[in-house]
Formats: C-alpha cells, sequence, structure tokens
C-alpha cells in the first residue's frame, strides 16, 4: 500500500481547493495519506484540512514561512518527506508548485510528472496521466526513484468533500534558510477594460495573425453586435492588444452569457478564464483543437472566411 | 556579466503533428522546428543586459544536428557564441538528465546568471529551470515576468495568480525562468547573420561534458502518448461562410443578446 504526503497550499490564510482536490486523487490511488501546511500562523488551517480528509496534517508554522519562498519550502517538504517516507509525494500545480516542484526532485534524485490530471493504477505500478503539446496529446508517464513527485492541475478533479477525524503534528522547522528574499507582494495594473461583468464576449487569439486583423476584423464584428473585446495571451504578449484584455489564468475570469473564441486553440489556462461562460462558440479551422471540447458550438473553418460573413450579417440583422 | 542563456528547439507552432510509430513521441521527419518561444524572452532579456553594459551571452542547445540553426539564429541576434550538446544517450533523457548535462555545460564557466524559459512548448515541463539550479547549487525564481540587476543582486518579479506579482530579490549567481510576453523579442539582422557564421559554435558529447550515459538515465518514461479522448464536444454547424453566419446570429438572437 502506497504512503501518499500531499503538500498543501495556503493563500492570504485560506487552504486553497486544489489541495482538497489532492485529497480526492490521493484516496482514489488509495493508501494511508498525511499531508503538510506550511505558513506563519496558520494552525487553523492545519485544523481544517485535518478534518476534511488530509489525514495526518503536519504543521509547519514558523515566522520565516510567513511567505513562500523556494528555499525554505523546499527544506520543509524534505523535512516532512524525511518524517513520512512518502511514495508518493502531491503538489498544486501553482506558481509555487512550478517553483518548487523541479528543484525537489532534482534534489531528491527521483521521477516527477507535472500537471499531472490523473493517476492510474496499472500492473501493480502507478501511471501519470498529463497533456502535452500544449493539449494537443495526453501522455502517459512512468516514474523511477522513491518517492515519486506529482504536480497536479488545478480542477483537474472534484475537492474531497467529506469530514473525519483527523490529527494535527507539529513539524521542526528550525533552522531554515533561504537565498531568495521576499521584498512585497504586487498586484499587476487592473487597467480599465473589465471583462468580469460583461454579457457577452468575442475573443481573438494567435489565429488572427497580426494587430491589423483585430481592427480591421474582428473590432467591427464586436461592434456590430454589441459585444466585448478580449484575446487570449500571445495576442497580449506581442503587444497587440493591452494586457486587460487577457483572458485566462494570468488575466481575467469571465463568465458572460455568450463567449466566441476566434483563432483560440483553448489552452488550459484560457479555459479556466471562460469555461464557465454561459454559452460558448468557437470558431477554428483545427478541428481537433481542444477549444472544441468546452464549446457548446463549434465550426470547423477559416476565421478569414466566417468572420467577415458573420459581420455582414449582423449587420443585417440589426437594420 | 558572463550570462548562459538555454535554448530548447521545439516544433514550428503551425506544425501539424502526428503520433509516432512507437507511440511514445510524434514524427519529427517534416517538421519545421523553432525556437522555443519562451526561450526567447530569456534571450531577448540577456541581449539587453548585454545591450545595456558588458556582458558575454553564451547559447546551449541540446539537441540533434537541426538544434544548430536555431543556435546560429541566437548567434544572429547577438549572442557570442554557441554550445551544441549532441549525443545519442540523451535522445531518451528526460528532465533530470537535461538538467545534469546543463549542469555540466556551465561547471567551468562561472556564470553569473542562467536565465532559460518557464517551460518547452513541446513537453510543457517546467521543470528544467529549478532541476538545473539544484544542480548547480544557485538560487533560482520560475516564471519572470521582470528583473532588475544591481550589485551582486537581482531584483524579479515573478507571475503569481490572480493577477499577482510575487516580487524577489535573489543574489548573483543565480537562475531565471521567464514567463512569455515579458520584452519584445529582437530579430536577426542581415548583419548579424552574416556575423553570427564567424562566431563560435563548438559541439559536445557527453564524454566531452565529463558524462557517461548511466548518468543521463531517464527516471521519468514517455510510454505513449495519443489523441485525448474526445467529450461529447460541441455540436459543429456546416455550411457556406453565409449560411453559418446566419446560423450563428439565430444562436445569438435566442440567447438574447440581438
Ligand atoms: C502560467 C501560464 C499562464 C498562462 N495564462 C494564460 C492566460 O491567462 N490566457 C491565455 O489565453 N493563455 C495563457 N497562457 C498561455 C497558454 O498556455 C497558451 O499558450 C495560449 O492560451 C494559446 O493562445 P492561442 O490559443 O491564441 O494560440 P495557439 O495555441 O497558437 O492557437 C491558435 C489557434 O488558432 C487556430 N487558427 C489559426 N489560423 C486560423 C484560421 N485562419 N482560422 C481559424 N482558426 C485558425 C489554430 O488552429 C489554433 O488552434 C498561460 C501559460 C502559462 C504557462
Ligand atoms: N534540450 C534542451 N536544450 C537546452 N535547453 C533546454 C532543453 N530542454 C529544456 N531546456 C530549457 O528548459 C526550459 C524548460 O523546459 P521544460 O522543463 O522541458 O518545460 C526550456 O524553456 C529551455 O530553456
Amino acid at each position: 500500500m502506497a504512503k501518499i504526503l500531499i503538500v498543501g497550499e495556503v493563500h492570504n490564510g485560506e487552504l486553497l481547493e486544489a489541495t482538497l482536490e489532492l485529497v480526492t486523487l490521493a484516496r482514489n490511488v488509495g493508501g494511508e495519506l498525511s499531508s503538510l501546511v506550511i505558513g506563519s500562523g496558520v494552525a487553523a488551517v492545519a485544523e481544517e484540512l485535518s478534518k476534511k480528509g488530509g489525514g495526518k496534517v503536519l504543521l509547519a508554522d514558523d515566522a520565516f514561512l510567513e511567505n513562500y519562498t523556494v528555499d525554505a519550502y523546499t527544506q520543509v517538504i524534505c523535512k516532512a518527506i524525511d518524517a513520512e517516507s512518502p511514495d508518493l509525494v502531491l503538489i498544486p500545480n501553482t506558481s509555487s508548485g512550478w517553483d518548487v516542484a523541479g528543484k525537489l526532485a532534482a534534489k531528491l534524485d527521483t521521477g516527477i510528472a507535472t500537471d499531472v490530471i490523473r493517476i492510474e493504477e496499472d500492473g501493480g505500478d502507478l501511471v501519470f496521466i498529463r497533456r502535452m503539446f500544449n493539449a494537443k496529446f495526453d501522455a502517459r508517464l512512468r516514474l523511477a526513484g522513491s518517492p515519486r513527485i506529482a504536480t497536479v492541475q488545478p480542477g483537474a478533479c472534484e475537492a474531497f468533500e467529506g469530514t473525519e477525524a483527523g490529527s494535527v503534528e507539529a513539524l521542526d522547522v528550525s533552522g531554515l534558510e533561504s537565498r531568495t528574499k521576499f521584498v512585497e507582494l504586487r498586484q499587476a495594473p487592473a487597467g480599465g477594460h473589465d471583462l468580469t461583468k460583461a454579457e457577452f464576449v468575442i475573443s481573438g487569439g494567435r489565429g488572427l495573425q497580426k494587430p491589423e486583423n483585430f481592427e480591421q476584423l474582428l473590432k467591427p464584428l464586436v461592434e456590430a453586435l454589441g459585444a466585448q473585446m478580449g484575446a487570449s495571451r500571445p495576442v497580449v504578449d506581442a503587444g497587440w492588444l493591452p494586457h486587460d484584455y487577457q483572458v485566462g489564468t494570468s488575466g481575467q475570469i469571465v463568465s458572460p452569457k455568450l463567449y466566441i473564441a476566434i483563432g483560440i486553440s483553448g489552452a488550459i489556462q484560457h479555459l479556466v478564464g471562460m469555461k464557465n461562460s454561459n454559452y460558448i462558440i468557437a470558431i477554428n479551422k483545427d478541428a481537433d483543437a481542444p477549444i472544441f471540447e468546452v464549446a457548446d458550438l463549434g465550426v470547423v473553418a477559416d476565421l478569414f472566411e466566417i468572420v467577415p460573413a458573420l459581420t455582414e450579417a449582423a449587420v443585417a440583422a440589426k437594420s | 556579466m558572463k550570462i548562459l542563456v538555454c535554448l530548447k528547439q521545439v516544433p514550428h507552432k503551425d506544425a501539424r503533428l502526428e503520433v509516432a510509430s512507437d507511440g511514445s513521441w510524434i514524427e519529427e521527419g517534416n517538421l519545421k522546428f523553432e525556437i522555443n518561444e519562451y526561450d526567447t524572452y530569456a534571450l531577448e532579456e540577456a541581449l539587453r543586459i548585454k545591450d545595456a553594459g558588458d556582458a558575454e551571452v553564451v547559447v546551449v542547445s541540446i539537441g540533434p544536428e537541426r538544434v544548430v540553426q536555431s543556435l546560429r539564429t541566437a548567434l544572429g541576434m547577438g549572442a557570442d557564441r554557441a554550445i551544441h550538446v549532441c549525443d545519442d544517450a540523451l535522445e531518451k533523457t528526460d528532465s533530470l538528465g537535461v538538467a545534469k548535462t546543463l549542469a555540466a555545460v556551465a561547471k567551468d564557466e562561472e556564470f553569473d546568471l542562467v536565465l532559460m524559459g518557464l517551460m518547452s512548448d513541446d513537453a510543457n515541463y517546467a521543470l528544467t529551470g529549478p532541476m538545473l539550479a539544484e544542480r548547480l547549487g544557485i538560487a533560482h525564481a520560475a516564471g519572470i515576468v521582470k528583473e532588475t540587476l544591481s550589485d551582486g543582486s537581482v531584483e524579479v518579479e515573478r507571475e503569481l495568480e490572480g493577477g499577482s506579482l510575487g516580487v524577489v530579490s535573489l543574489p548573483l549567481p543565480c537562475l531565471l525562468t521567464t514567463q512569455t510576453g515579458m520584452n519584445e523579442v529582437r530579430y536577426a539582422s542581415l548583419k548579424g547573420i552574416m556575423q553570427a557564421k564567424k562566431k563560435p559554435l563548438d559541439k559536445k558529447s557527453l564524454a566531452d561534458l565529463g558524462l557517461t550515459a548511466s548518468d543521463v538515465e531517464p527516471k521519468v518514461t514517455v510510454e505513449k502518448i495519443y489523441a485525448p479522448l474526445k467529450g461529447e464536444g460541441a455540436e459543429i454547424i456546416e455550411g457556406s461562410a453565409s449560411e453559418v453566419a446566419d446560423k450563428l446570429i439565430s444562436k445569438i438572437k435566442e440567447l438574447g443578446l440581438l
């Protein structure tokens, strides 16, 4: 039977939902479960996790851990691994997850799979399933070494909802050091283009090819339909539109009545930003684009033919 | 200041990818390749540091013969020299094997800064940077969108969730992995491309780096890649552009938005 250690994540003093998703995943894999809560003044969070299925919760509570630093977190996770000797360590695939996980695997000289969406048992061994090639393919990975490490995509499974007795144990976290020094948390400037309350969003992606096409092709459509314009990250990265047009994990999370994605492939980081829209239409020339998995209605065609025709029809419908 | 930039060559973004016959990777035969987009920002950042002062920019790529072309592009953009690591034993290695190899490249060079992409556009692992930092025994920050160098240290902004940025300061030498969009990446000029032909490009095998095949024995094996199982998916509408447009307009009306 496997022993599993979950590395919990705390944001602003609250347990991240992704931690409870790891509880579900760990229970599906089966085995003895313990968890780790790292921070300063987070005893209540550890208590909460122990009641929400986290098993034996190790509490790493120290003023030095008030703010995340990769060095200190690596040391704490190693201490927890020494204490528990797990076969499998699960970490949420968040910004701190992808900062710490590779370092940890290199330190322990062990196998790791990142952004995992499922773990299956096959022939007495675990198989780690993740997306590759920007979601064009799924991949099955096998890991050697001990403990094996997986970072898990937030949202890949449901959060565990049961309640349990659980227990909390303090982890000795003396002697922590960090070369990286925390300076501050900054909020990226919000910008004036708020899409979070929009009823109707039409977003363009890399498929639009150049900035002029946002002005000459997409904008007339957006205006004819009285919608708001959004974009995927590459469009913003290239400076074609300002950051406050970006939809996704590192942009805005939108939930309009209707979302139209044009020339957008449907990478997970984009989907997270729009999949809760009431209705989704996707226009993409690639029938296998993952966007069609979340869309209600799809058009598999060249956007340079569809968009002008749609603009024309919209103008006609209004007059 | 001496800067190492790690470049991975990946399939071109618009390439149509097919699963290879052994099922564990893509068919690479007829593909066009390019420098991993994340890495282009790392290279640009290094070149900006060079433009602003005095720096030597060394680029390294591990891969088959074809990666030489990407290294030449980087030299054309302004990098000073290139290292190409090529060895059959590296074909099936994993991120840790790549990190060990890169660490061997960096070993005797005393780089002040190592810059690389947050993640590769093919494997999407986001592992190599933090692994390399650990192997080199230096501090790192993953997923940065800004860096400001000062004497002996660098302050960076890491992109976190929900529009927040984590600002941290690291002592040099250190390693940073770059997010996309942090700068505007230059193109190689014609003059640059001409000059690049005369710049050093060293080819190294594992043995040249003091490593053996067993040092890069993978702990991670990709057993199989396959098209994702399709769910129900979208209802696909067909027809001429104007027929499709009419159907979409009726839908938009039905949703009460027109
Ligand atoms: C930490 C992190 C955070 C991220 N945050 C975000 C985020 O907030 N938002 C975001 O969007 N991304 C984000 N990304 C990037 C994300 O992984 C993808 O790279 C990005 O979403 C891809 O954008 P795209 O779909 O426009 O481009 P691509 O993936 O290149 O897709 C372009 C699509 O256009 C289609 N196309 C091309 N030409 C035509 C045509 N003529 N007609 C019809 N279709 C056409 C193609 O078939 C393709 O599907 C993030 C990544 C990371 C690692
Ligand atoms: N074969 C390689 N040669 C040089 N650099 C690499 C190689 N593989 C990965 N890298 C670097 O590591 C980063 C992260 O890659 P990955 O861990 O595969 O997602 C890339 O953006 C590159 O900068």
